[in-house]
């Protein structure tokens, strides 16, 4: 067993030959080197339970709400890292002459993953104690996490799991120290010395650039993030404070308005905030724009017109447009919007949700930036500033600093993925139009006129249609045609006396028919039964409307619809006697002697019957019933007149008009048979 | 059958047969069902190509607003690429006004023009309808009269309901006649008259996209960058979109 302590006599050599005090430097600095060692080890030890144990036992309990990867943050990295550093340390044997210098090669060519790695895991590290209190105050949670723990690493009495996530930040700052003891207790004369003090020079500056990087991602952190308060939150936090606060800057911002204090200029500044807002604008009308767009494609592809069943499948320039069609629907315009949708509208979507959280930021430094005028003033009025005052003036200067650092390359970088979404644009519209134009021309082939020019073709369709026009109007005719123009109703005695009064006053040709029973409904309509004759005055109605005619009816007026009548022409009928007649008739009775009456042949098979009621208005006439049988003697008066008949009905004779008797063939009954 | 209260007497005598029956009835169907196909196709294209301007008008504003946008005086390059691109998408418009003004003169027009024929027509069947109801009614009257006892009020009632009757009946067999002639003539007539239009369709749409492909392949040649695959573009844009991510000043989620 080697001494592992130097001999007592100070000053003098021991068996090997080296002076006792260069051996308790020798000593101690194999210690530091040991304990660099061991404690990487029971480090890395510690980390990898963890982060493979303590996280694999949490895992597979599925606990609910549980942020598995915001706890451990980027622990896996740290744990390459070690590892890697420790098998580096480990290649050499500590005694090798050499080994000082190359622990010192394995720290400096290690230098940059060990700052990446930590500052992000020490930048994570404040979000981490946040979960971790979090999720304490849920009970079942708290009871899991300890069982965990207790479970996987009893001997280590840990009740926590922050009790191993905070080593890596231990560790990173441990390693100047750990470093620092070694170059200690190392001869300056050493050959290694320059570059071992290289390396404690490097590990001091790793962990200055760590707690920078942090406090950085915390201001940006703090301010970054568009506050999404409530009203209440909002009115909570008014206070005297942040009143005060809020005072200064805006008095402080009406003095650059009025001019009584020079604005702080940034020329730099300003010009990159104005980059960044036209851009901003940029984008957000490109997105909405090109949304707008997509939304009236899928309208156009809602519409299917080649599914139209006109029964004309045979046709082949149809036949043609409906296979087109189909294809085109089915695939090549679905192509088209998936395109849009996936190259162009969606990276547009997530770049502008990009352009928040800056905005903000700007915004925020303006307010820190009228608070840093103000305290700058002060300092340079009074000379002092208080701690509160020095922190926000810093604060400011870290949001000023990282915009300033960041924002050229945002906007580069935006810019940049504008301009790509507008060539994609441009490509994904020159394909679409190759693809339509590759199927719809191979369809044109098939069309009869396919031959023809476009200006002939267009010229020749438009004139189709024209004469189409014209033959689908007269089909139109053909069907509206009236085919009962001259359909007459017979006339009841009633619509002879009608058409009397009627003919006295208006026209022949403004007599009409009720073709059916009218039933007026409105004012100033008129109802009509079948058949009543009626004049027309006016073809239209007060308002213009040509369907409703002003006609007069029996001293009536009123409207009705002109659909309901018909032009009343007799012909082929006897005029109905006039009153010319009836005068002419009593000067024809009073110059002649009624003759006796012949009895005229009546034919066996036609009996004649009075179709109306009579009156007779002269002694020289004789009253009819309807439904009577009369005999007929003439069938013309004394002046050969046709429109009177000479008849015997009841045993007394008379004239009555011809059109007021029926002739009836009336099967079976003989001449002989004759009511009197 | 007196107890069966008939409204409308049904006369004894068939006044058309069951078959005459059956084929106008099937002749209009047809053309029922195409007075509907016609008018949803109308419906259809106005629809269709009202969307199509839509589209053409938002492919400008994309270019327009972009134009009007200050970062084209900041950068003389970006100001020259939108200027070609609003040229390029307005020529394209142009483009498109006159593909639907083909398709409004000779589709959209001659459609509706076609359809404007159904409500006479539709008014003609009506018409035919309430003549064969009439006739239907008058032929039962004289049936009714023909049945009684044959006395003189009777003889003359039954005389007048057969004046009355035959100028219903004639009126009647004249319509019928008409339709049954002029029904399969117009539903024939689609077939010429509907070939121009989708001929015209299919002209159309090739001639607007031989413009477009022309227009935005001259475009794509002032862009320097090679035709990448879709996928190449995707990563590119994620690999972008995550370096932006990475800046403090953008939160992270």
């Amino acid at each position: 067993m080697e001494p592992i302590y130097c001999t007592v006599l100070p000053g003098s050599p021991d068996e090997l030959g080296v002076p006792p005090e260069a051996d308790k430097t020798k000593h101690k600095q194999s210690l530091a080197i040991e304990e660099l060692l061991s404690t990487e080890r029971g480090y890395l030890n510690m980390i990898q339970l963890c982060a493979v144990d303590i996280r694999n036992r949490l895992k597979q309990k599925q606990l609910p709400d549980f942020d598995l990867e915001g706890l451990f943050a980027n622990i896996d990295d740290v744990i390459d890292v070690s590892s890697k550093l420790l098998y580096q340390l480990e290649l050499m044997d500590t005694e090798n002459p050499q080994y000082l210098q190359a622990l010192s090669d394995t720290f400096l060519s290690m230098r940059s993953e060990l700052e990446n790695t930590y500052k992000e895991y020490c930048a994570s590290y404040s979000n981490i104690l946040i979960l971790e209190a979090r999720y304490r105050e849920r009970e079942e949670l708290d009871k899991a996490i300890q069982e965990t723990i207790t479970s996987t690493a009893p001997h280590t009495n840990a009740t926590n799991l922050s009790f191993f996530l905070v080593m890596p930040v231990q560790r990173i700052a441990r390693y100047q120290l750990l470093l620092q003891t070694i170059l200690k207790n190392t001869e300056p004369s050493h050959p290694a010395y320059r570059s071992l003090q290289a390396t404690v020079d490097s590990t001091v500056a790793l962990n200055s650039n760590i707690n920078e990087y942090k406090r950085l991602k915390e201001v940006a952190d703090k301010y970054n993030k568009p506050e999404n308060l409530t009203l209440m939150d909002k009115i909570y936090r008014i206070n005297t404070h942040s009143i005060a606060k809020k005072t200064a800057r805006l008095s402080q911002m009406l003095k650059h308005e009025a001019g009584f204090l020079p604005k702080t200029e940034d020329k730099e500044f300003d010009a990159l905030e104005e980059y960044f807002l036209a851009l901003e604008r940029g984008v957000a009308d490109l997105q909405d724009n090109v949304s707008t767009f997509v939304k009236h494609f899928e309208e156009f592809l809602s519409r299917r017109p080649h599914e139209c069943e006109l029964d004309i499948e045979t046709e082949v320039a149809f036949r043609n447009y409906k296979e087109l069609s189909a294809i085109l629907h089915k695939h090549i315009y679905p192509k088209y919007m998936h395109r849009l949708k996936s190259l162009v509208l969606q990276p547009l979507c997530s770049l502008q949700e990009l352009f928040a959280c800056p905005q903000n930021m700007i915004r925020k430094r303006l307010h820190k930036l009228l608070d840093f005028e103000k305290i700058e003033e002060k300092r340079r009025e009074t000379g002092s500033i208080t701690y509160e005052e020095q922190e926000a003036a810093n604060t400011y200067q870290a949001i000023n600093t990282l915009l300033l650092t960041e924002m050229p390359k945002f906007n580069g970088m935006a810019t940049q993925l504008l301009i790509r979404a507008m060539e994609t644009f441009i490509f994904i519209q020159r394909d679409f139009a190759a693809d339509v134009n590759h199927i719809a021309s191979g369809y044109l082939q098939h069309l009869p006129h396919n031959k023809l020019p476009d200006y002939t073709f267009w010229s020749w369709a438009e004139g189709m249609f024209l004469k189409e026009a014209k033959s689908l109007q007269q089909i139109s005719q053909t069907f509206e045609a009236e085919l009962n123009p001259h359909f007459i109703l017979p006339l009841t005695p009633s619509s002879q006396r009608r058409l009397s009064e009627l003919t006295k006053r208006y026209k022949s040709e403004q007599i009409y028919q009720a073709s059916s029973d009218i039933k007026g409904g409105r004012d100033m309509d008129l109802s009509l039964s079948r058949g009543e004759l009626v004049a027309v005055i006016q073809e239209m109605d007060t308002k213009g409307d040509k369907r409703r005619w002003l006609v007069e009816a029996g001293g009536n007026r009123g409207y009705v619809p002109a659909s309901r009548i018909n032009p009343y022409h007799p012909t082929g009928q006897t005029a109905s006697p006039s009153p010319a007649i009836v005068d002419e008739a009593s000067k024809r009775h009073s110059v002649v002697v009624v003759s006796p009456a012949i009895e005229s042949p009546v034919l066996p098979s036609l009996q004649v019957f009075a179709a109306y009621d009579f009156s007779a208005r002269s002694i020289h006439e004789v009253s009819l019933r309807a439904g009577e049988l009369v005999t007929v003697l003439e069938h013309h008066d004394r002046q050969g007149n046709p429109q009177w008949t000479l008849v015997e009905v009841q045993g007394q004779k008379g004239y009555v008009p011809s059109n007021y008797l029926m002739v009836v063939p009336v099967p079976g009954i003989s001449a002989s048979s004759r009511k009197t | 059958m007196s107890w069966i209260p008939f409204k409308n007497n049904n006369p004894k005598k068939q006044i058309i047969s069951k078959t005459v029956e059956r084929d106008f009835e099937r002749e209009y169907e047809k053309l029922q069902k195409l007075e509907d196909q016609t008018k949803k196709l109308h419906k259809d294209m106005k629809k269709s190509t009202e969307a199509d301007t839509a589209m053409s008008k938002a492919a400008v504003k994309i270019s327009s607003d972009l134009l009007s946008n200050p970062l084209c005086e900041q950068d003389p390059q970006f100001l020259k690429s939108m200027t070609a691109l609003d040229t390029a998408m307005r020529r394209m418009d142009a483009f498109n006004q006159e593909k639907v003004n083909q398709i409004q003169k000779t589709v959209i027009e001659p459609l509706k023009k076609f359809s404007s024929v159904f409500p006479s027509l539709n008014m003609a069947v009506k018409r035919r309808e309430q003549t064969l109801q009439d006739y239907k009614r008058l032929q039962s009257k004289v049936e009714k009269y023909e049945e009684k006892e044959k006395t003189g009020p009777t003889m003359v009632k039954l005389h007048q309901a057969r004046e009355e009757l035959r100028p219903v009946r004639e009126d009647f067999e004249a319509k019928n006649k008409q339709l049954l002639e002029e029904m399969p003539k117009f539903y024939h007539s689609r077939i010429d008259y509907f070939q121009p239009s989708f001929e015209a369709l299919i002209r159309a749409q090739v001639a607007y996209f031989t413009e477009m492909h022309k227009i935005f392949g001259e475009l794509t040649e002032q862009i320097d960058q090679p035709g990448l695959t879709d996928e190449q573009r995707e990563r590119d844009n994620e690999a972008r979109l995550s370096e932006l991510k990475a800046l403090s000043i953008v939160a992270d989620d």
